[in-house]
């Protein structure tokens, strides 16, 4: 029979507290990023200019079919030799996970608009709005509230994905986790302490993303997936 | 600086990358199998009237759709063995977090089929002498898998993506062997290129596909 033991997991809690805080700074700082960039990447996608649409569907699609982890790798390990930057972890994590994210965004963008009815953007027209005024006062508010439950679902699976961090040396949660169950030899108690700590992170999150969804479908917004 | 780009070490060694892919596609085939065909039992558990039956059912979703794939592969590699004494190699370690994971994902697809289909059809299966059993099988389930396989080719593809992630425990696949290659040959750049463009090129047509299916449904539904 195994005998648990946390008493080496908590005594070094501030190590894994550390992590946490790490995990939601790239988490934030990904999603800062690639929200805005996904709305880029989608109103380039509807553009009726055939190489901009073709453009961003190619960057949307590329990033949407390959595994982030391949794509940290190749940020991390093969653009510092590209171009000239010092690549640290941290500036490697940020730069994948916003672009990444961004394709996914974009596509939630893309059918939030299109979501929107056609006499809206005649009626903006009809009142003499340019398209970006029509886009950015009448479409997008509407748009937007739509896209709500997609959009918090993406940026839960960000929050997941971002442990992937660990693999090049980033001190998130998961990382310190490999660190910190090398140090006491105790892997069963620190990777049960963290899966459980991510368990309550994700869970408070997507309970929370439950109850907007709640909340919206109540005030009779159709939800877009 | 200007990089050129070479990438004659990689078709030199094309067969440690064939061997990769060899087991991406193993450990894809397996997982998938067992995290659709797994997941259509945790969804009709999870649709079940019997707590008993939905209880474990909601608990086993909520508890691998909650947390990231990564820490289940790292939980079943270094904590698991110890608390259960069965050895565990980074293959089985890869399976049973990215199966379990898919079953959890899956079932709420299955249920979310389930429960779209009109309780007439139920009252139906029971007026012409069904069981609860025999109108979920006949009548229900067809219908509902159909209405669902966008969602569930959707999550075949995410699971191929998720393969890479064996890696982390040195399970031999794509990423693996790419990694092998760049430390071998010192070409980080047209290695992992390589495998982007790999994981590409076998999805692309699989993404474009689901979209012609979803076009297709849409028109019989």
């Amino acid at each position: 029979m195994v005998e648990w033991n946390f008493l080496a997991v908590f005594s070094d809690f501030d190590l894994l507290m550390i992590g946490l805080s790490n995990t939601l700074k790239v988490t934030a700082l990904a999603l800062l990023f690639g929200v805005p960039l996904g709305l880029v990447f989608a109103v380039m996608r509807l553009s009726t200019t055939r190489p901009l649409s073709m453009a961003a569907a190619f960057i949307i699609e590329f990033f949407r079919t390959t595994p982030p982890l391949v794509q940290l790798f190749w940020f991390f390990f093969a653009l510092p030799i590209l171009i000239d930057v010092r690549m640290t972890p941290f500036i490697a994590a940020i730069v994948t996970f916003s672009i990444q994210s961004s394709a996914f965004f974009a596509e939630i963008f893309r059918g939030g608009i299109q979501s929107i009815d056609k006499g809206q953007w005649e009626g903006a027209k009809a009142i003499g709005m340019n398209y970006r005024q029509s886009l950015q006062r009448v479409i997008l508010p509407q748009a937007v509230k739509r896209m709500i439950p997609a959009f918090m679902e993406r940026s839960i699976e960000l929050l997941k994905t971002t442990t992937l961090v660990s693999t090049v040396a980033y001190a998130d949660l998961m990382f310190q986790a490999n660190d910190l169950a090398q140090k006491t030899f105790r892997p069963l108690e620190v990777y049960t302490v963290v899966a459980v700590m991510y368990f309550l992170l994700i869970f408070v999150f997507s309970q929370l993303s439950i109850a907007v969804e709640r909340r919206l479908a109540q005030s009779g917004e159709s939800t877009v997936r | 600086m200007t990089h050129t780009w070479d990438f004659a070490t990689i078709i030199q060694n094309w067969q440690v990358l064939w061997v990769g892919l060899k087991g991406t596609v193993l450990i894809f085939l397996v997982t998938v199998v067992l995290g659709l065909a797994g997941g259509l039992l945790v969804g009709i558990a999870r649709y079940a009237r019997s707590r008993f039956l939905n209880w474990p059912a909601m608990a086993f979703v909520e508890v691998f759709r909650n947390t990231p794939v990564l820490v289940q592969i790292i939980w079943f590699y270094y904590a698991f063995p110890i608390l259960t004494g069965i050895e565990v190699n980074p293959f089985l370690a890869a399976v049973l977090g990215i199966s379990l994971n898919t079953m959890a994902f899956s079932a709420e697809i299955y249920r979310a089929g389930i429960q779209s289909i009109d309780p007439g059809q139920w009252e139906a299966g029971k007026a012409i002498g069904m069981t609860y059993n025999q109108t979920l099988r006949r009548i229900i389930l067809p219908v509902a898998i159909k209405r669902v396989l966008p969602a569930l080719t959707n999550r075949g593809i995410e699971v191929f993506k998720m393969s890479t992630l064996a890696s982390v425990v040195a399970y031999v696949e794509t990423l693996n062997q790419a990694k092998l290659i760049a430390d071998l040959n010192f070409n980080p750049i047209e290695a992992y290129t390589a495998v982007a463009l790999i994981f590409f090129v076998v999805l692309y047509p699989v993404v474009q596909g689901t979209y012609v299916l979803e076009r297709i449904l849409k028109k019989g539904d």
